[in-house]
């Protein structure tokens, strides 16, 4: 990123930093504490300021996820009120930030929030962020946007929500199914669900409350589904990657024991595959093998891992073409196709 | 489908050596004869440098997930 696009980031991350730091000030201290740790966490708007400050070049800048939704509703309305398009932003950021911490929860993932907040607190703390989302879009009527919008707005978030959470459903669901019995098809359905649908709202958003055309808002809805399913493959494979690779520090035929210890065991990499979460590399290497399979070969799960990063490309190529065709109705600003990575 | 066909290339390339060899030396002249849309020949330039790693022998027993 160049040094000017970095200012103006950080000009956008502060604005935005002291919009949410608004919109908490009135919760208990003690309740504010475990939520801004919350957002401190990496990735989010208040990921270490000072370390985020000193690497600014690093990829995806802290609070991506308000950025996107920020930067598209000015990409499409540029003289938009600060005010507004912040307050939707940052709604955008707790209520992805709440999803997040539930999805931990219920995958059972031991991140360093969970393991200082524990299971209660951390599951309060995404209750009160979906609320403060919820507040901060019903904000947005204060600064001159009409109750039709702000109520169009709160539907895509709700709508976002059950779309989300019932990809989530299914993906736990998957766990219990044999390998073999998930598709392709199926596996892109969970991705859109879970993924894409967030993304879609990140980017829709941003357009519905800078008052896009239908045209826009349905390119801008598709861009993010796009993304968010290449995202969503992208982590998949690059974490069975990271498995292989731990496997092959255990023993010569890289069978996953330690010495000392009795039986296969999962290595430290993510919880979701310890779990079973049925993700495409892994369907697809079972499908290569044709046959219900006990364990599945290396050269099988390389092949899928491949093949998926394959996909989650494809899924960038289409993003791409999305984006020339919203660059044709509203130029998309420097930062903004900086952020989303596309040529 | 765009899908299947990368998937089918990435098979194909796993089981044939001949056509490993050939996306080795020559990959723009694979890429040609196989007829793919822009889109898809712009993913398996990227995938090429990746789908040549040697096939280990050894068997990873990976059961945590089935």
């Amino acid at each position: 990123m160049s040094p000017e696009l970095e200012v103006i980031l950080a000009a956008h991350q502060t604005l935005l930093r002291e919009r949410l730091h608004s919109c908490l000030s009135t919760l208990h201290p003690l309740l504010r504490a475990d939520v801004v740790f919350a957002l401190q966490q990496p990735g989010k708007l208040l990921y270490s300021v000072e370390q985020a400050q000193a690497t600014s070049s690093s990829y995806p800048p802290a609070g991506s996820w308000a950025l996107l939704t920020f930067l598209s509703a000015l990409c499409v309305q540029p003289t938009l009120s600060l005010e507004a398009v912040s307050s939707v932003a940052v709604a955008l950021e707790c209520f992805i930030c709440a999803l997040d911490l539930l999805d931990d929860v219920e995958d059972e993932e031991q991140t360093a929030l969970l393991q200082v907040l524990g299971v209660p607190r951390t599951v309060n703390v995404a209750t009160v962020l979906l609320a403060c989302s919820q507040q901060l879009l019903l904000a947005v009527e204060h600064a001159g946007i009409e109750p039709a919008r702000v109520l169009t707005l709160q539907g895509l978030f709700q709508t976002a929500l059950l779309q989300a959470t019932g990809g989530q459903h299914r993906d736990l669901l998957a766990e219990q199914r044999s390998v073999t019995e998930l598709t392709l098809e199926e596996c892109i359905e969970i991705a859109t669900e879970k993924a894409g649908s967030l993304m879609a709202l990140a980017c829709l958003a941003g357009a519905v409350l800078a008052q896009a055309d239908e045209q826009s808002q349905s390119l801008f809805a598709e861009l993010g589904t796009l993304l968010g399913i290449a995202h969503q493959l992208d982590n998949d494979s690059h974490d069975l990657y990271a498995i292989l690779q731990e496997s092959a520090m255990y023993g010569p035929s890289g069978i996953l024991k330690r010495e000392g210890q009795e039986g296969s065991f999962a290595p430290s990499g993510k919880t979701d595959l310890r779990r079973g979460k049925k993700t495409l590399p892994v369907v697809l290497a079972a499908r290569e093998l044709k046959e219900p399979v006990p364990a599945l070969e290396r050269s099988a799960l390389q092949q899928g891992i491949v093949a998926t990063w394959g996909i989650s490309l494809l899924y960038r190529e289409r993003a791409g073409e999305c984006l020339r065709k919203i660059d044709a109705l509203h130029p998309i600003p420097p930062l903004l196709r900086s952020l989303l990575r596309l040529s | 489908m765009e899908e299947q066909q990368i998937l089918d290339f990435v098979r194909r390339v796993s089981v044939d050596e001949s056509l490993r060899r050939e996306v080795v030396e020559t990959p723009e002249h694979v890429i040609a004869r196989e007829g793919f849309s822009p889109r898809v020949a712009s993913v398996i330039a990227r995938l090429i440098p990746h789908l040549n790693v040697e096939q280990p022998t050894e068997r990873a027993v990976l059961t945590w997930w089935t």
